[in-house]
């Protein structure tokens, strides 16, 4: 459900970060995969728009509990990319009453901090033309503003309060789509769970913004700048759209993110984190109708927002294969990839099975035609990329293993999808592709966190998880023609960007 | 390495009160203070594995789950890298890479992939220092093609020499990748620093690779694949009487003789060094770390403490708390303690840009050695510390797949039975001058890596500020022992 690039995450204990993995697209219930998940999804919606979903899972005594805001980066404006994700680490730092010894006093602080801050950015961002001693004296007001803020801030509170009481995957994803709040916990603490994000969906206070704009950069150099694989990705999506928002990368062009702002990032939180523009998926050992009266007692007052009408700007039609090449000290690598529709067109559907036959397990077909002789050491596909929203592309990842070159992979890649255009692939093929599909629902929804990642991820990103079961219909029509015609139809040359990586030293 | 342990047992927590719904108003008035909040209590009874012992000495821990048509089934072998000859390293993992894609006396490797696929199950293998784990999902209407299949992969392999020649040539080039990743080198070499002189520390290579042959792969699967050696973690969606039935059928007739191989002894004595790779990259990486109590060790849980506190504990432990929050140094930045039986691993760490490389440096060195100088101060640490690892232990029991591989990992390891029940209980009594004493004894100056990586002409400040640092020379094809 998560790509490196669409949905950015955040570990709190652990130092690996995921690289790409195959967005997960897809929910099917086949009489032998059954789990009737249309009767056991309680379905509410407050007031005020909030959408709540229930599964009720009495397997042990915890419940994994999933906030998803329809909104990540796409909705930021030209200037402004990394917002989305810095305010998912803002919304970490507490709120009027998490947080502080005296708001009343802190708040005072922080109003001065924010002005400093905003005077600061303004100069620096004349460049050369910036006056020097004016920036000295600005960085040294606001480092003893914030030292003097220090003392009435109380860091770190819900982690601590969520870590005290059991809560483990602590975590949040931006992506481009979608943001998404998880935790899991014992099952009898929903309450605190509900104080906490009520609070912080209500009044959170952007603390620390300045030093939390210095992670996040420490951040970029970790997943981007010292990452090849990564760093070719951004160039690779810059090239394969033009216009449209899924060109830029959730963690922000570097001068934007020096330049992220706490005002927009402010309007930004108000305008998204809405209770009619948000989804809460909750499964695990949990009362449906005592968890409601927690939720509608927390989070039925807060008020809903107007959503602006998004003006996203549509991709044109691309006519003529694109390439980069970038440099860097790293072995070779190659990134191809096809524009294509978003959900919940059949054709998306379809590209989820040719996803399952050119690359999922040790008898797809590139998996055979590269790895398994010795040609690349990884091969990866992915539809859906790097969002599900918006029309999007189908991805192929491929490594060379050494003397062989990506040039040489492309090939071997492009006889494959001509197979594919060619000859219908056989209905056991097709059937062992909607088996592995199914399959792979069933796995991750075997977790409540898995199940209620997914039921949020769809209530936000196709409008309702009940996408879950149009797709069962959806998969169980796909024919080999189908097949046929979409790899004809979208695997063409004239739609296709290729990303390189050329190795040379510095 | 294991995981964190945690807890067993009747999880039982005090009882406070039904929930309460106390008033509040949105903005301005006050609102429930989230340490006041009122809990019921939260009863659970784990089940326990059923535990079977096969007539050729296999033991199987197994517990049903319903909930989906699943069936999840894991082996352990003692087997691991630690064995690996001199010179041969790497042979553990290509003999488990092989043993999966090879095939077996009544299937090619080919045939296994092309069944398993069109069932929509899985077969793995995962080999790491001291054992090896083969695990299978299959949907419960697969079970009987799964299972031959998995037991002719742990009792028949054939090891193809077509598939160890493909093995070869994607670990060498998996080796030559490394080199893209700062983290991996850094504590691949940390890993190689700290275990010097012990089977540990001697890491595949590129010469150590080219030197495997198919008789190597026979000859290793042959020293440690016998139903002794062997333990079983099954749960899913099957009867106990029918999954002891269907294992037996297929694994009764396994008969090698031989007993569990021994618990590899722990490693020996560590002496301090200070390390420097250099690697032109814009952000360095940190990692210091060294040996720590066992599992059996009376330090254990004092030590499991010590480590959330000092920085695997979230945003409020120490590290995390200084050099990512308060000085906005890191995005990653944390400690990690890794045990065994026998011995431990601690560990703290920090990827930074490379100009404040130094800076975070002292910045984690003057964390650790105020711990061990003066132990932890606060009450108040200490106890968020311990309830909060008491509180999560429940999770160790969230699903049968989980209890059941704990249960079985318990006996594996040779730890006693009552480890886990114990354990919330023993967490329970650390204080501050248990915490002051092991943190003393541990936290020593004599025996701590420091490793760096980076580029040290862009430091702000010179390396040599830190002490003489000692240049690795990395490199997948130029060591060996």
């Amino acid at each position: 459900m998560t790509s490196g690039e669409s949905l950015h995450k955040r570990t709190l204990k652990y130092f690996i970060i995921s690289s790409v993995i195959a967005l997960l697209l897809c929910i099917t219930l086949h009489p032998c995969y059954a789990y009737d998940l249309a009767n056991r999804v309680k379905e509410f919606t407050l007031a005020n728009g909030l959408k709540v979903l229930i599964v009720e899972r009495h397997i042990s005594p915890t419940v994994s509990l999933y906030i998803s805001h329809d909104t990540g980066a796409v909705d930021e404006e030209d200037g402004h990319t990394g917002t989305a994700h810095i305010l998912e680490h803002m919304m970490f730092k507490g709120t009027e009453t998490l947080g502080t010894k005296n708001f009343t006093e802190e708040k005072r602080i922080l109003r001065k901090i924010h002005g400093i801050g905003n005077a600061l950015d303004i100069e620096v961002m004349k460049g050369e033309t910036a006056d020097t001693q004016k920036i000295t004296n600005l960085r040294k007001q606001l480092e003893t503003l914030q030292q003097e803020a220090g003392k009435w801030s109380i860091p770190s509170e819900i982690d601590r309060l969520y870590t005290e009481k059991g809560g483990g995957d602590l975590n949040a994803f931006t992506g481009q789509d979608l943001t998404s709040y998880h935790v899991s916990l014992p099952s009898n603490r929903i309450e605190l769970w509900a104080r906490i994000e009520s609070d912080r969906m209500s009044n959170p206070v952007f603390r620390e913004f300045y030093s939390e704009r210095d992670v996040v950069m420490e951040e970029r150099r970790q997943v981007v700048e010292s990452n090849p694989g990564r760093k070719l990705l951004e160039q690779f999506l810059a090239a394969a759209f033009i216009v449209h928002p899924y060109r830029r990368p959730v963690l922000g062009w570097t001068h934007d993110m020096r330049f992220l702002n706490i005002d927009y990032t402010k309007q930004f939180f108000k305008t998204y984190y809405s209770p009619n523009n948000t989804t809460i998926a909750i499964v695990g050992d949990v009362s449906p109708d005592k968890t409601m009266a927690i939720i509608k007692h927390y989070f039925g007052k807060i008020p809903p927002q107007k959503i602006p009408a998004r003006s996203i700007t549509e991709e044109p039609v691309q006519n003529g294969e694109r390439r980069v090449k970038r440099v860097f000290d790293a072995s070779p690598r190659l990134i191809i990839g096809y524009h294509k529709p978003a959900l919940p067109s059949f054709d998306d559907c379809v590209f989820d099975v040719i996803d399952t036959i050119l690359s999922e397990g040790r008898t797809s077909r590139l998996f055979k035609a590269l790895v398994e002789k010795g040609l690349a050491v990884d091969v990866n596909t992915a539809n859906g990329f790097p969002g599900a929203r918006y029309p999007n592309l189908f991805v192929i990842f491929a490594e060379p293993v050494s003397p062989h070159t990506c040039a040489e992979l492309e090939e071997i890649i492009y006889n494959e999808l001509d197979m594919l255009k060619k000859e219908p692939v056989t209905p056991e093929e097709l059937e062992k592709a909607k088996n592995q599909l199914r399959a792979d629902i069933l796995r991750t929804i075997s977790t409540n966190s898995g199940l209620a990642g997914m039921l949020s991820y769809y209530g936000a990103v196709a409008g309702s998880w009940k996408y879950l079961t149009t797709f069962q219909d959806l998969l169980e029509r796909v024919t080999p023609e189908d097949v046929m015609t979409a790899a004809k139809k979208y695997l063409e040359p004239r739609n296709r960007t290729v990303a390189e990586l050329i190795r040379e030293k510095g | 390495m294991k995981t964190r342990w945690r807890k067993i047992i009747t999880y039982c927590l005090p009882v406070i009160g039904a929930i309460l719904l106390t008033s509040c108003a949105w903005h301005g008035a006050p609102m429930t203070d989230p340490d006041d909040i009122a809990y019921a209590p939260l009863c659970f009874d784990p089940p326990k594995a059923e535990r079977v012992e096969l007539e050729n000495g296999i033991v199987l821990y197994m517990l049903e789950d319903h909930e989906l048509p699943l069936v999840n089934l894991s082996a352990v072998i003692r087997m691991g890298s630690y064995y690996d000859p001199p010179g041969k390293e790497g042979l553990a993992e290509i003999t488990g890479t092989v043993m999966r894609t090879g095939g077996t006396e009544s299937m090619t490797g080919d045939q296994i992939d092309e069944t398993l696929d069109f069932l929509a199950g899985s077969i793995t293998v995962s080999v790491g220092t001291d054992s090896c784990t083969l695990s299978m999902s299959v949907l419960e209407k697969d079970i009987d093609k799964g299972l031959k299949i998995f037991s002719d992969i742990l009792t028949c392999p054939v090891f193809s020499s077509e598939k160890l020649k493909t093995a070869k040539i994607l670990e060498r080039e998996a080796l030559e990748r490394i080199h893209d990743n700062p983290q991996k080198i850094a504590f691949r070499e940390f890993r190689r620093l700290l275990y010097r002189g012990d089977p540990r520390g001697r890491l595949s290579s590129i010469e150590s690779i080219g030197k495997i042959e198919r008789d190597d792969l026979l000859a290793f699967y042959r020293r440690f694949f016998r139903p002794r050696n062997v333990m079983i973690a099954l749960s899913g969606d099957i009867s106990k009487r029918d999954a002891i039935r269907k294992i037996k059928n297929n694994l009764d007739a396994w008969n090698v003789s031989g007993g569990p191989e021994p618990l590899p002894s722990p490693p020996s004595h560590v002496r301090a060094s200070l390390n420097y790779i250099y690697k032109d990259t814009p952000q360095s990486v940190i990692v210091i770390g060294q040996p720590a109590p066992g599992e059996t060790s009376p330090d254990y849980y004092t030590f499991e403490v010590l480590d959330f506190i000092t920085g695997s504990g979230g945003f409020r432990s120490q590290i995390f708390a200084e050099v990512r929050n308060r000085l906005g140094l890191a995005y990653s930045a944390g400690s990690f303690y890794s045990s065994r039986r026998e011995y431990g691993i601690f560990g703290a760490y920090a990827m930074t840009k490379s100009s404040s490389t130094m800076k975070a440096l002292s910045s984690i060195t003057t964390i650790l050695d105020t711990i061990r100088d003066r132990g932890v101060e606060s009450g108040g640490e200490l106890a968020w510390a311990k309830e909060s690892i008491i509180n999560t232990f429940i999770f160790s029991f969230a699903t049968p797949g989980r209890i059941v591989m704990r249960q079985m990992m318990l006996e594996f390891e040779g730890l006693p039975e009552n480890f886990l029940t114990r354990y919330t209980d023993n967490i329970e009594t650390v204080g501050l001058d248990d915490l002051r004493g092991v943190a003393a004894r541990y936290l020593t100056g004599e025996n701590r890596i420091v490793l760096i990586l980076g580029n040290k002409d862009t430091f702000a400040e010179p390396l040599s500020s830190f002490g003489d640092f000692n240049t690795v020379k990395t490199g997948t094809d130029n060591e060996g022992n």
